[in-house]
């Protein structure tokens, strides 16, 4: 069952569409898996509309605006919506069916070190970076914390960490004040963004800097 | 679909509302149902008269939100032309069960800005808010049903129905699960081309295998 969902700052700042594209599409990917933030978004729309459409009052446009009308009504051409259908992804030979989010949001070839492997995905803005991270059973992320903001969002099967256990359409978001060190029992894969390089804290596993560098 | 069945004001509440709100609730439902009869005049007939309503209605709100939230005058009018734009092209989208209007003008001129603003910031033209703001809920969509295995039969059948150009768009996306823009790289074709034809494609689909199998 689903514990961790995005906070209501979050999903007021998603609605009104002001998130960077990785953190958005972090939140509709939830959205997919978790019908009590479902009903939330679809308020939250409601809220807004009321108050830029029904509350709102708004000068009218001084110029003549039959040209742009003309403009749009001259092509009968319409949108079919968007399809939900969900794509599947073989990594390691495990097979995934991706989120919906994801249909046009092209990923990088995979590469790994160990039990993990990541492949960017084409979200970047600024330095934020957005990946799929694949951790295959029995494997763990080492020991550390972040100097920005992590989120994590357990895409398929399961992991743990010192704070608790976590299932898929879990949405985990850290900053720089935690610590962790994810262990996975049956694998997982995962949809992470990150604002910042990882720091790795303790003894030996400051040496594993490469890991810090494939997840960022 | 619980999403969005919220109403904003539910009318089993109107009985124990006060006078002076029954009025406003009574306005605003009298407002929705008449913004809804123009957006399904647009949907359905392509009424120019019920989109200028719209128009009337809407452009200058968005216009307002557009300025206070990037405070651009040029960018606003931009935002104003292609929520507009959506609006026209997307009516049929709109489904009055679901939701207000104005909750639905208000996912597209969202959706709009969001695209527009990281086509600027980014230099990305990759159109990805219908993905992250769906303007239907996915368990209505009857093309996400196409795309079952099980129906990849059916679909390879009635796939050779299609024009050349189309075939090749849903077997590239569908079948070897090419992004638009490997799509659009692949074919050297505008990303816009891509999406169209797959669209134009999913329709013409939808409607040859329903024909046969109703």
């Amino acid at each position: 069952m689903i514990k961790h969902h995005p906070s209501h700052d979050l999903l007021v700042a998603y609605t009104q569409g002001e998130l960077p594209a990785a953190l958005a599409a972090g939140i509709a990917m939830h959205r997919e898996l978790c019908p009590a933030c479902q009903a939330d978004i679809a308020q939250l729309n409601e809220v807004h509309a009321e108050q830029h459409f029904e509350l709102a009052e708004a000068e009218p446009i001084g110029l003549d605006m039959s040209a742009m009308i003309d403009a749009i009504t001259s092509s009968d051409a319409i949108d079919v919506a968007n399809s939900y259908q969900h794509k599947t992804l073989t990594v390691n030979g495990v097979s995934y069916q991706l989120p919906a989010a994801l249909n046009n949001v092209a990923a990088g070839k995979w590469s790994g070190i160990g039990g993990i492997a990541r492949s960017r995905l084409s979200l970047d803005d600024g330095d934020i970076r957005a990946s799929l991270l694949q951790i295959l059973p029995n494997n763990s992320v080492p020991e550390h914390t972040h100097n920005g903001f992590e989120l994590t969002l357990i895409l398929d099967g399961s992991f743990h960490d010192d704070m608790g256990s976590y299932v898929a359409g879990d949405f985990i978001m850290l900053n720089g004040e935690h610590h962790h060190s994810p262990v996975t029992d049956e694998g997982c894969l995962c949809y992470t963004v990150l604002n910042n390089s990882m720091h790795f804290n303790k003894g030996l596993n400051k040496l594993l800097n490469p890991i810090g560098k494939l997840i960022y | 679909m619980q999403a969005h069945s919220i109403g904003l004001l539910p009318s089993n509440a109107i009985g124990i509302k006060p006078i002076a709100m029954k009025t406003e609730t009574e306005k605003t439902e009298t407002e929705h149902q008449q913004l809804a009869r123009w957006l399904s005049d647009v949907a359905g007939s392509r009424s120019k008269a019920a989109f200028t309503e719209l128009f009337k209605f809407f452009a200058p709100k968005i216009r307002q939100f557009a300025i206070s939230k990037f405070g651009n005058e040029a960018l606003a009018h931009e935002i104003v032309q292609e929520t507009m734009t959506n609006v026209w092209r997307k009516a049929h989208l709109y489904n009055q069960d679901k939701g207000a209007p104005t909750t639905w003008v208000f996912t597209v001129m969202r959706n709009a800005a969001f695209d527009l603003l990281r086509k600027i910031n980014n230099s990305k033209e990759d159109c990805l808010s219908d993905d992250f703001w769906p303007l239907m809920e996915a368990d209505d969509d009857p093309v996400a049903d196409l795309a079952e295995d099980k129906n990849r039969t059916l679909i390879n059948e009635h796939l050779q129905e299609l024009p050349e150009a189309q075939k090749e768009v849903v077997q590239g996306f569908y079948f070897q699960e090419l992004t638009h823009e490997q799509l659009a790289e692949q074919l050297n074709i505008p990303l816009g081309t891509v999406k169209s034809r797959l669209r134009l494609a999913l329709a013409k689909l939808k409607q040859n295998i329903g024909d046969n199998h109703d």
